[in-house]
């Protein structure tokens, strides 16, 4: 064979080679760049956390952690308030990405949020 | 109905160890059900007392690698009460505890998670009492046993440190979380015949125990509640038990 074909072969597989390197590089970094902004955005409930949130949400949010996953109706039967003052606090704890929202049939369920736990 | 007590103080050193392992003999000796779990994960000291035989430590527990009866220790044949006394006991390892002083928020989070959820179990199995004995101050671990309890024993001693910390533990951790709190009063050096308050920052004070240095050396070796009733610091306990169950 044309030893200036081999060569050229060559030169064109290192070329592939370092455009393969850069494009690895490149999906790792942007791999981290997603797992942090995760880690900003779901933001599980601590202790701490709960301490500092204003009363009537602290409320909501330890009887989500004391019942479990629980609909705004069940919430309301526990600190005796109306169902759509509960169903307004657990919204805004899923608006602070403390609390996940999700259907079950015609039931809309709420749960503390743990999505970090799974990473 | 399960009885959740978190044993908690705003200073290391107030006796909330003795006063939790004594008070939870004494449950299991009046024939209640009980388990005593130490949660004091930075400084443990059950096992100092007590020979684990689970497979599993509450640190397991906490981090989701077992469920709750894996950490039990049923010692009421050892002790001889009544009814069971099951202890959960913390690793002292020392790689264990600086591994969990790097633990972050979200361990945290599902520490309380899982507490919640043990306590729940342990009250299907028919617990009657679950006692936190728990690390001092403002820590996760003590915060988390705090706020899965129903009711928060505060040991108090005399010093002045303690009582301001005291205040502000009440006004601004125990109340945000809606808890029941009572005072224990241990170690006082004045004349407890005097006595004195009965409610202290608006919370009820459960008894005052004079400071007694047979207390701390005796408790090296046995349980002062069973094996001296008629003992000062014994009737004491007996007595707060008493109050807490009509509380």
């Amino acid at each position: 064979m044309d030893s200036e074909l081999l060569e050229q072969i060559v030169t064109n597989l290192k070329d592939i080679n370092s455009k393969l390197d850069k494009l690895i590089v490149q999906v790792e970094n942007r791999d981290e760049q997603v797992s942090e902004k995760d880690r900003i955005m779901a933001d599980s409930l601590d202790v701490i956390t709960l301490l500092s949130l204003p009363d009537h949400l602290r409320t909501t949010a330890t009887t989500l952690f004391e019942i479990g996953p629980a609909t705004a109706d069940e919430i309301a039967k526990i600190t005796n308030k109306e169902r759509a003052v509960e169903s307004n606090y657990l919204n805004q704890l899923v608006r602070m990405n403390h609390v996940v929202k999700y259907r079950e049939g015609r039931k809309v369920y709420f749960r503390i949020n743990d999505s970090l736990k799974k990473k | 109905m399960t009885l959740t007590l978190a044993i908690h103080s705003s200073k290391g050193g107030t006796g909330k160890t003795s006063i939790a392992v004594n008070l939870a003999v004494a449950f299991a000796a009046s024939g209640k059900n009980t388990c005593l779990i130490d949660l004091d994960l930075r400084g443990p000291s059950l096992c100092s007392m007590f020979k684990p035989r689970s497979h599993f430590w509450i640190n397991d527990f906490l981090s989701g690698k077992c469920s709750i009866k894996d950490t039990l220790t049923d010692i009421r044949d050892e002790v001889g009460t009544k009814a069971h006394l099951y202890l959960s006991f913390s690793n002292p390892e020392i790689g264990e505890i600086r591994d969990l002083v790097s633990k972050d928020r979200d361990w945290q989070a599902g520490a309380l998670k899982a507490l919640m959820n043990g306590k729940k179990e342990l009250a299907e199995r028919g617990l009657d009492v679950i006692i936190f004995d728990t690390s001092p101050g403002v820590e996760y671990e003590s915060i988390n046993a705090v706020a899965a309890s129903d009711m928060v024993i505060i040991v108090h001693n005399d010093t002045s440190a303690c009582t301001s910390c005291t205040e502000q533990l009440i006004t601004g951790v125990y109340s945000l979380l809606d808890k029941k709190c009572a005072i224990i009063d241990n170690m006082y050096h004045g004349n407890c015949l005097d006595l004195i308050d009965k409610e202290r920052y608006g919370v009820p004070i459960l008894a005052t125990i004079p400071c007694m240095c047979e207390i701390a050396t005796r408790s090296k070796e046995e349980v002062l509640v069973h094996t001296d009733p008629d003992h000062m610091f014994s009737k004491s306990i007996v007595s707060i038990k008493d109050k807490i169950e009509i509380m």
